[in-house]
């Protein structure tokens, strides 16, 4: 029996709560405002509401899997092969897996609305939808057993590999003739083709979103640290369960 | 050494139910094959229709007659009519224009001045579609009943080439 | 509004995840910390 101290606190930190503050405020504006207080567009109509959904949830995907590429790398090549870096891969990927589902969703709905139909085998939505499926075989893997140093280094090199999807995720609609439209924000000669108030919601979105994230990710990740703790605290009792059997 | 914990009746279900854990994750894995396999059939099989401009009807290899194929351009102003259960308008690109026809009402946010997609196949002059796909640009401004007009003539003159 | 239900569905769904998330993490957090000694806790 584990007789060390326990307390009864979550997972939450000053720093989190701030995060979670943050995101409620951002958060509540982009549902107020991306609803009721934006106007409606000059081709879309009303269409356009999903945008502020849709354009932030993909963004917090990309940077998602580029966070879960960033820290397998970092785990990789560190000295000690810190756990704590495979854990904020993992829970990183948790989070665009599921930010890349609203993603195809919202804009499978928006799809429909424009375009007259709500999937269409075009470079962009094609190689997103490979990308959301290749991040549920990662987290597959992730689940597949073994110690927690084998788990973080097949699952390492799979979210190397995997990162490398992005760019062409992102430039598909450059590299060949798609029914989606190019980048707005991030277009190449830097010109944003948005009404202020639109862009002002967009991008309090893509904020609210992204501290979200950094919430997520920090309480997912500590989850891990403690279900890692947990399993480890396991063998230690079965071990010295099985010590003392062979002594009696 | 059998280390399987067996500590307690709160760790006893502990090993069987990891075991169904692990049989999961195998089975989600053989999905995701399958899924990501279907893909790149799809994305495959749909890159058989050649994708043209409307300039290049004719001009480039493989947009010619007697195969599917993409056409991509801007529905010309004052050319849409719809009656008989059949769509018609006239495609541009690039000054260049094609008769377009389509059996039902293309919806989404299909209009005069939108730049659009047709999937069919050409029969004489006239491009015989039997998908229209909207496409919409990269730009977003607010409705303005006064500007409408303008900004749809503007549009169209641009996106014509 | 036009599309209502297009974009309702897409608000609806979006946040419907989220707070359902958030709600799940903040008690599974909870749950395990009582299980957990507080050296495998470093943030506390």
């Amino acid at each position: 029996m584990n007789t060390e101290t326990q307390t009864f606190k979550g997972v939450g930190t000053p720093a989190t709560r701030l995060y979670g503050l943050m995101a409620i405020v951002a958060l509540g504006w982009v549902f107020l405002g991306g609803l009721f207080f934006t106007p409606e567009d000059a081709v879309q109509g009303d269409a356009v509401r999903i945008m502020y959904v849709h354009v932030p949830t993909a963004w917090i995907a990309y940077l998602a899997f580029i966070v879960t590429g960033v820290a397998s790398a970092c785990w990789m090549i560190g000295k000690k092969h810190s756990m704590g870096f495979d854990r904020v891969a993992g829970a990183s990927a948790e989070v665009g897996v599921l930010f890349m589902a609203m993603t195809l969703l919202s804009g499978s709905l928006w799809g429909r609305i424009t375009w007259g139909t709500y999937w269409v085998w075009d470079p962009r939505l094609t190689t997103t939808a490979f990308l959301f499926v290749t991040y549920i075989g990662y987290l597959a893997v992730r689940g597949l057993g073994g110690t927690a140093q084998q788990r973080a280094r097949r699952s390492s090199v799979i979210a190397l590999l995997a990162v490398l999807e992005i760019p062409l995720v992102h430039f598909s609609v450059v590299l060949w003739r798609s029914l989606h439209q190019r980048a707005t924000v991030l277009s190449p000669d830097g010109d944003i083709k948005m009404d202020g108030i639109m862009l002002f919601t967009l991008l309090f979105g893509v904020f609210g979103f992204s501290v979200l994230f950094a919430w997520l990710v920090s309480h997912r990740q500590r989850i891990m640290a403690m279900q890692d703790a947990q399993q480890t605290t396991a063998i230690d009792v079965a071990v010295a369960e099985r010590l003392k059997e062979a002594q009696a | 050494m059998d280390l399987t914990p067996r500590t307690s009746s709160d760790n006893a279900p502990l090993a069987p139910r990891k075991r169904n854990r692990k049989w999961k994750y195998v089975a989600m894995l053989a999905v995701v094959v399958t899924a990501g396999g279907f893909i790149v059939s799809q994305f495959l099989t749909s890159a058989i229709d050649f994708y043209c401009n409307v300039d290049e009807i004719g001009q480039r290899a493989g947009c010619g007659p007697n195969r599917r194929l993409r056409v991509q351009g801007t529905v010309e102003q004052d050319s849409l009519k719809s009656g008989m259960g059949s769509t018609t308008f006239v495609l541009m690109f690039n000054n260049q224009t094609i008769d377009v026809r389509y059996n039902g009402d293309p919806g989404g946010i299909f209009q005069e001045c939108i730049p659009v997609v047709a999937h069919g196949q050409l029969v004489g002059d006239t491009f015989e579609a039997n998908r229209i796909e909207v496409k919409h640009s990269n730009s977003y401004s607010e409705a303005n009943p006064d500007r409408l007009a303008q900004s749809k003539a503007e549009q169209c003159s641009l996106l014509a080439g | 509004m036009n599309h209502a239900g297009f974009i309702i569905a897409t608000y609806g769904v979006t946040f419907g995840v989220i707070i359902g998330l958030v709600v799940y993490t903040i008690k599974q957090g909870r749950n395990l910390s009582r299980t957990v000694a507080d050296k495998d806790k470093p943030w506390t």
